[in-house]
């Protein structure tokens, strides 16, 4: 492969992402922390966080938890190097479902109640948002006639302008995937009464660090994902993005937790709705 | 060449019916052993062979065509006495259905002659690599399984040998069945292959074995009788019933009433909507039964029959309701996996749903589709045999069917749960071949025309998200590690269970990296003596014009990442701590908490089944009326 700069780009950008993430998190909690009359820590609190993680004396769960959990930040970091290099939108989804697989298969073999039931609850989130999710991206490569990322960029139509309602989409599927009330069952930055820390709860130390920068990595993906509904102008389609990252804050400091029920009815009949009609719309004014 | 050829299909057809013979009559277990063994060889050999040939068709000759009418008349009168025997009135019927029409087509119309009987085609020959590789790896594996299954039943004499007639009858069957070019005999091998389903079904001999053997034998009858009605067509139409000359033929509205009962006979065979009950009352079977049926043989058949004619029908409204059929059986039977607790339901309905995703992409019947189709049926093979095979040994260690039995076995069977954690990864997760079978599979929807993809597009969205569910929380509960079981446990296996359960991993881990090699090799060809190639695939890469599937690159940084992932945390290590259980951890017990009452409790979870939010009952009625109902749609659009 011949190292030319679009190749540079994506290396820098894939690398660049985890602190991106970082940053936004931090971003997220002193937006928060503003929101409840709070000062909040400082802009790089995060990485303050998971550098200590990653120094604590290890403690395990059992032989197969830190590896899944690496994994999970490996097939993270994977389906974010689908972005980066611009490759396809679908295998990036497949990517990411593989990396929550490894992530609840890390909660489910501690044997913990509370990381069990955590574990059986990012199932149930999955079932909400990724029937969705791809529902956006087959939306997305209807109007473009491509699932690659490359083409989809160089679609000359703002995707925004066609497809508005799955945009209004893409908020439902950023709050569930920050694990943002009302849709965070699963388990959520904060301890939850009944569920400790849910999926979360029995990891520690270095493997506790391993899943905190793998969900940045995951929601800086999906970001990149939003940013495409403006792709002629990236800084447009940043702006984009982060109206959506500061809605889920919004949304988060408003709502509280829904069940597991009430979150699938919710995510399904808004996500398919939406977009079914935004599709019928465009397919009416003979656009696609 | 052209004797090579032939001997090679005797061969694949001949010698699994003589071993079958000789396993009948040549009592004792190391001969068996040995016939089993040597026939499997042989078999995956010819059929590897078959894939440097190229087409020909052949007429075996006389003796051959009256041997076929001969054994299918005994065999129409047999399955008449099955229905009289169980007094079924749906085997009686449609045995009759059957019988009196094959006559009057044979004596009266002398309609059955076609110059060309046989016709081996890249097709066949996919086929009977599937059938034969997979095939015989579940009958060898069937060598151990079945001597742990007598021993277990405490039998005073052995009846493997009718076992192994059947087992090795239905591969010869499915062989024949996919060179037959005249419907005649296609007919034939397919009455023969539901001989064979219906006799391995109820060889335990239970009440509830025969019941649902009868079932699977009438369902299968319907398949038979539409035949005839196919036959029916082609002679009265075309003036022939040679699937070649038909599929070339003016498309008429009878024709197609003719390929809309071949479509029905498929759905009965490949247990879609409103016929999938079979398949799972099958299960009653000793598991090397369902290995088979669900993996490489029975099923297939439908499967094989849409592929057939799929190419003729391009375009046609009837090739748009086999989609739906498919299409809504998919997304229905991931939904019910999710509440069955028996490990083979389980599977069964996976097996459901992965043939009704194959007959929807035939049914779109675009070259994109058509090639996923073709990509799931062969991944899907083997991914179904190898998870069949480790259920059956779970099955015999733990002498229970219930997945929340299964908990925690890696610490027990390591061995075999390696295989099926596996085996359920190949099923849905990237980057293994039935996710590249879907991933091509959505890239062929989105390029159709909106008004018919838009309902398939949900449907997918929902029955693809319902799959990860189901595996995915299956696979999260075997890997639950109890800390008392910390202990490294060696699993004793006989050897036919190691080599069958090896085997078929290493088939599916290779076949899966190496997944554009057999797009190019052995898929595009297939598809391009009925299409125009769409997919692109380099040592590297699969293409299909809309995605790019990175093959090779996505092995590479797997394995990289678990490699690396190992060093980490092997380096970082750690101390294993109990779990937290809310309350205080009893010293010395790692499940067990003090209660308030300063009892001793012990601490246990269980898998999500979802069992109040589905409801099986309805969602069967349901499953039920919707496939009438489209099979009725099927037949009504001729005439519009």
């Amino acid at each position: 492969m011949a190292l030319n700069t679009s190749t540079i780009i994506s290396i820098v950008f894939l690398a660049a992402m985890p602190f991106l993430g970082g940053i936004l998190m931090g971003v997220d909690r002193r937006l928060t922390a503003r929101m409840q009359n709070r000062m909040g820590p400082p802009l790089i609190q995060p990485f303050y966080d998971v550098l200590k993680l990653w120094a604590k004396e290890p403690y395990i769960a059992n032989n197969i938890q830190p590896l899944m959990a690496f994994m999970y930040l490996g097939f993270a970091m994977l389906a974010a190097s689908f972005v980066a290099f611009q490759l396809d939108l679908l295998l990036m989804l497949f990517t990411t479902a593989l990396a929550d697989i490894c992530l609840i298969v890390a909660a489910f073999s501690a044997k913990s109640p509370y990381s069990y039931i955590g574990g059986r609850r990012e199932f149930l989130v999955m079932l909400s948002y990724e029937p969705v999710l791809l529902l956006v991206e087959i939306a997305i490569s209807l109007v473009t006639g491509t699932f690659i990322i490359k083409g989809i960029r160089a679609y000359e139509t703002p995707l925004l302008l066609l497809l508005p309602a799955a945009y209004v989409v893409m908020q439902v599927v950023l709050v569930v995937e920050m694990k943002k009330s009302p849709f965070d069952v699963s388990g959520s930055a904060h301890a939850h009464q009944e569920l400790v820390r849910g999926v979360y709860t029995e990891f520690s130390g270095y493997t506790m660090a391993l899943v905190e920068v793998g969900h940045w990595v995951k929601v800086v993906t999906m970001l990149a994902i939003v940013g495409l509904f403006w792709a002629p102008n990236p800084f447009i389609g940043t702006a984009l993005a982060l109206a959506l990252f500061v809605g889920a804050i919004l949304i988060d400091n408003v709502y509280p937790r829904l069940s597991w029920q009430r979150m699938l009815k919710t995510t399904w009949t808004i996500g398919f709705g939406l977009v079914i009609v935004n599709l019928l719309a465009l397919s009416f004014g003979g656009v696609i | 060449m052209a004797i090579y050829g032939q001997t090679l299909v005797a061969l694949t057809v001949g010698l699994p019916v003589v071993s079958g013979l000789a396993s009948l009559v040549l009592p004792g277990k190391t001969i068996r052993s040995v016939l089993v063994s040597v026939t499997a060889l042989v078999l995956i050999g010819s059929s590897v062979s078959l894939l440097g040939i190229s087409e020909f068709t052949y007429n075996p000759g006389h003796i051959y065509e009256t041997a076929v009418l001969v054994l299918d008349f005994a065999l129409l009168f047999y399955f008449l006495y099955v229905g009289m025997k169980s007094k079924s009135l749906p085997v009686i019927g449609l045995s009759l259905l059957q019988l009196v029409p094959v006559a009057y087509f044979e004596f009266v119309l002398h309609g059955v002659k076609v110059e060309n009987i046989l016709l081996v085609d890249r097709l066949s020959v996919f086929l009977v690599l599937i059938v034969n590789v997979v095939g015989s790896v579940v009958v060898v594996y069937a060598l151990s399984y079945m001597e742990e299954h007598e021993h277990h039943l405490q039998l005073k004499e052995s009846r493997q040998g009718r076992f192994f007639f059947f087992m090795l009858l239905l591969l010869g069957a499915m062989n024949g069945m996919v060179y037959s070019n005249s419907l005649y005999w296609l007919y034939f091998f397919w009455e023969i292959t539901s001989l064979c389903c219906y006799e391995l079904i109820r060889h335990d001999g239970t009440a509830e074995a025969n019941t649902n053997a009868v079932t699977a034998l009438w369902m299968a009858l319907i398949g038979g009788v539409a035949f005839i009605g196919t036959m029916f067509v082609g002679y009265y139409t075309v003036g022939s019933i040679a699937l070649t000359k038909i599929m070339t033929a003016q498309l008429t509205p009878i024709l197609l009433v003719g390929f809309a009962f071949l479509a029905l006979a498929a759905f009965s065979k490949s247990a879609q909507f409103p016929f999938h009950s079979w398949l799972l009352g099958a299960m009653v079977a000793p598991t090397p039964v369902s290995a088979l049926l669900h993996s490489s043989t029975m099923v297939n058949a439908g499967i094989y029959l849409i592929l057939r004619i799929a190419p003729a029908l391009k375009g046609t409204y009837l090739s748009l309701v086999i989609a739906a059929v498919g299409a809504v059986t998919f997304t229905l039977t991931a939904i019910l996996a999710i509440r069955q607790k028996v490990s083979k339901r389980v599977l069964a309905f996976s097996t459901i749903g992965n043939l009704g995703l194959i007959i929807m992409c035939a049914g779109i019947n675009t070259s994109l589709s058509y090639t996923a189709a073709v990509i799931l049926l062969f991944f899907h093979s083997i991914s179904k045999g190898l998870l069949f095979m480790g259920a059956g040994v779970v099955e015999n260690r733990i002498n229970s069917r219930n997945i929340e039995d299964w908990e925690g076995l890696i610490g027990k069977l390591p061995f075999t749960t390696t295989v099926m954690l596996v085996g359920m990864a190949t099923m849905f997760l990237p980057p293994f071949g039935m996710l590249l079978g879907k991933w091509v599979a959505v890239d062929a929807i989105i390029s159709t025309p909106l008004a018919f993809a838009l309902p398939i597009i949900i449907l997918i969205c929902i029955g693809s998200a319902a799959t990860t569910f189901f595996w995915g929380k299956w696979l999260g509960y075997l890997t639950v590690t109890p800390m008392t079981a910390q202990k490294q446990v060696k699993e004793t296996l006989p050897t036919p269970y190691r080599f069958a359960m090896m085997g078929l991993l290493a088939v599916s881990i290779v076949f899966s990296a190496g997944a554009p090699y057999i797009i190019n090799n052995f898929v595009n060809p297939l598809i391009g003596e009925a299409y125009k190639l769409s997919v692109t695939s380099t040592l590297m890469e699969v293409n299909t014009g809309i995605g790019s599937f990175l093959v090779g690159p996505f092995w590479i940084a797997t394995v990289a990442m678990v490699l690396l992932g190992v060093m980490i945390t092997k380096k970082k290590g750690g101390v294993i701590v109990p779990a937290y259980l809310g309350g205080e951890n009893v010293p010395e017990k790692p499940l067990m908490f003090f209660t308030t009452a300063d009892g001793e409790a012990e601490a246990s979870v269980s898998t999500v089944m979802l069992q109040s939010e589905i409801d099986e009952a309805s969602l069967n009625k349901f499953a039920v009326i919707i496939g009438v109902l489209l099979i009725i749609v099927m037949f009504l659009v001729e005439v519009i």
